[in-house]
């Protein structure tokens, strides 16, 4: 146990404790670059971890010096990140393990982004992964803006949860919560098997691309199917009600 | 004379009015490093034409071999050099005869930034503040004693200007010097990584240490000296202050900035560094270490070209939403809105348009005759016999019979006269001709 705090109490009452509550509860991951934050949960993390739990949560600290917040039972809500904000994530972390982003100490661009992105997957097919009900791509200028406007959104969802930091308009300071997307590849072991651990586990849902929708296909089986769709087809990030 | 200040917008139109550019190939700048390597070496001030062309030959062989027509490459390379102000033909005979030529200040600049490693080490920052510090002493002890304004310009203000300012910008430009090798120190750490992975930590654990004590070093010693310097050139400043030597104290002022800018130098690139090198200390422990085959960036990329084939999504928390404690409450009928129906038309009346009782042009006409000459005297005597509420309408009324009695007359700025409790109005004098109120 650690010092600072003798009981769960003396940890509620720190002058800390809502802002990071909260936070946690929208799902923002807490860094070291949060240094007031980050030295409360490490110090706090032996009381919190209980205290989450009877929420139906798991307080997660990862190696690298990151902490969130993962629901696994029914009680606090949660949602699943969007295709966006999935490609945009794993792009941005591609890039964090990048030595040439050394250089500028852990900030690339928009376009970098944007570049990267469609080297690995196409420019078309991106639009097509952004827009399923879109039915035609033959204007490049109609697919370059479905693939801007649809890389902004993500960026800003993944600030809004502490997995990048937006230095400004153009520039986005990246983060080592970022290597949670990399953790289906992590080890060494099959990643198919890491992934359905991973699935197990709650950190990840598998989602079934059908055309015009995408749908959880397995983790919460009391989640409803068909509000997944209907939140998919209106472009909505997936929420799940407890 | 002191230089006046020169306004920079005329400068800069005045450049691109006349055309100034500088277009420099490799070739170029090679041929001019050798020359001024050439005069380093041989303690020449200028060169005669022989050399210059054998200076571009060599140049030739190294950067483009196998180059033909080198005479007459090299005759182009010389216009082109004097056209853009970096040679001098310095012999003055024309045409007549074979050249003599001379770098300018401008080629020796662009060499000089090319060739010259002026980097700030804790040494030369710590001579060169020394050197201010003792410049400066000088400089105050002429302060105190010195009278007039020329002997203010060449005890203080030259000094001043030259001597301390070329130490500053000479500080200045090793600062732009040590942040030259800093983007390398930042260059080369991300090359070793790419080369060498997990074999390369230790030389860039090395570098990055090196460049930290590096800037520690010179932190401590811009924190040490910039405060006496800064104390220094008050004492300056008082003393030019006490004697009106308003050109010393402009210079000083001048100074002042310059020692300022290269401390906030200091505190910047400390800050910057200590967020690059813990974030370069965190690639290290939590990427590099964990991942000594640099297997994860290929295994990532693997993951994010099946990932449209075989989608997944992340699961986060979501209790954003705003809890709103409301009572429950079973919602009853809502009556319908409407109004009772009423007969809305209101019967009309018959009144008659005037109903003053009183007489107002025979008031207006008694006041007349009473004596008064002017509209608000009129004016306030006949709205005494009015009752309040009518009396704002009657004003203008009594205007109009005023008008028609007698002559008003008015200034061009009319005065406003009070007449009632809440009225003032622009008063006339009245003019009255002999009779004119008996008709």
């Amino acid at each position: 146990m650690s010092g600072r705090f003798a009981s769960l109490e003396d940890v509620v009452q720190d002058r800390t404790f809502p802002a990071v509550d909260v936070a946690l509860r929208r799902g923002h991951h807490i860094d070291r670059d949060a240094a007031d934050w980050y030295a409360f949960l490490s110090d706090a993390q032996d009381h919190l971890e209980p205290f989450y739990r009877r929420y139906g949560c798991e307080l997660v600290k990862q190696s690298e010096g990151y902490f969130y917040l993962l629901p696994t039972g029914d009680q606090l809500p949660r949602r699943h990140l969007t295709g966006g904000e999935m490609l945009v994530g794993q792009t941005l972390a591609l890039q964090y393990l990048d030595p040439a982003t050394l250089q500028s100490g852990g900030i690339v661009t928009r376009e970098q982004l944007l570049t990267r992105l469609a080297s690995l997957i196409g420019a078309r097919a991106l639009a097509k992964i952004f827009e399923p009900r879109r039915r035609r791509f033959d204007n490049e200028r109609i697919v370059h803006e479905i693939v801007r406007a649809r890389i902004a959104e993500g960026i800003r969802r993944l600030a809004s949860l502490g997995f990048i930091e937006l230095v400004d308009d153009e520039r986005i300071r990246l983060r080592s919560p970022l290597l949670r997307f990399a953790e289906p590849v992590r080890g060494l072991s099959d990643p198919a098997a890491a992934m359905e651990r991973l699935v197990a586990r709650g950190e990840i849902v598998f989602t079934a691309t059908t055309g015009e929708a995408t749908s959880v296909r397995s983790l919460d089986a009391d989640a409803s199917a068909a509000e997944d769709v209907e939140d998919d087809l209106n472009g909505l990030p997936h929420e799940e009600e407890p | 004379m002191s230089a006046p200040l020169r306004d920079p917008h005329r400068l800069l139109a005045g450049l691109h009015k006349a055309g100034v550019s500088l277009e420099l190939s490799s070739l170029d700048v090679c041929f001019l490093a050798a020359l001024h390597l050439r005069a380093d070496q041989d303690g020449l001030a200028s060169f005669d034409e022989e050399l210059v062309f054998d200076i571009f030959d060599q140049i030739c062989d190294l950067v483009e071999p196998g180059a033909e027509n080198s005479r007459k490459r090299a005759t182009h390379a010389i216009q082109r050099l004097r056209e853009q102000r970096m040679l001098a033909r310095v012999d003055a005979s024309g045409v007549v005869s074979a050249g003599e030529y001379a770098l300018t200040s401008l080629a020796i600049a662009i060499v000089k930034s090319f060739l010259d490693d002026e980097q700030l080490t804790r040494e030369s920052l710590a001579l060169l503040t020394g050197a201010v510090i003792s410049s400066l002493g000088q400089i105050r002890a002429s302060a105190s004693r010195t009278e007039g304004e020329t002997a203010w310009r060449t005890n203080v203000v030259s000094p001043l200007r030259v001597t301390v300012g070329d130490l500053i910008g000479g500080i200045e430009r090793r600062q732009r010097g040590l942040d030259g090798q800093q983007e390398d120190v930042q260059r080369q750490i991300g090359e070793l990584l790419q080369d060498d992975w997990f074999g390369a930590v230790d030389q860039c654990q090395a570098l990055l240490d090196a460049t930290t004590g590096t800037l520690q070093e010179l932190n401590e010693v811009l924190m040490r000296d910039s405060s006496l310097i800064q104390s220094l050139l008050q004492e300056i400043q008082q003393s030019a202050l006490a004697k009106e030597a308003k050109e010393a104290e402009e210079a000083v002022q001048r100074v002042v900035e310059q020692v300022d800018r290269m401390t906030a130098w200091g505190n910047s690139r400390q800050k910057a560094w200590s967020g690059y090198y813990l974030y370069v200390h965190r690639f290290l422990r939590d990427v590099v270490r964990l991942d000594p085959d640099r297997a994860l960036s290929q295994r990532l990329l693997d993951q994010i070209r099946a990932w449209p084939s075989r989608p997944f999504a992340q699961i986060a928390a979501a209790d954003d939403r705003i809890r709103l404690l409301r009572p429950v409450s079973a919602r009853g009928e809502r009556p319908p809105v409407g109004r009772r129906r009423v007969n809305r038309d209101s019967e009309v009346t018959t009144v008659s348009a005037t109903d003053d009782e009183v007489d107002l042009e025979a008031l207006v006409r008694q006041e007349l005759r009473d004596g008064a000459r002017d509209l608000a005297t009129v004016t306030r005597r006949v709205l005494a016999h009015i009752t309040p509420a009518d009396r704002y309408r009657t004003i203008g009324r009594v205007a109009a019979v005023v008008a028609k009695l007698a002559r008003p007359r008015s200034l061009h700025e009319r005065p406003w006269i009070t007449v009632d409790d809440a009225v003032e109005i622009e008063d006339w004098t009245i003019e009255i001709g002999r009779g004119e109120h008996e008709t």
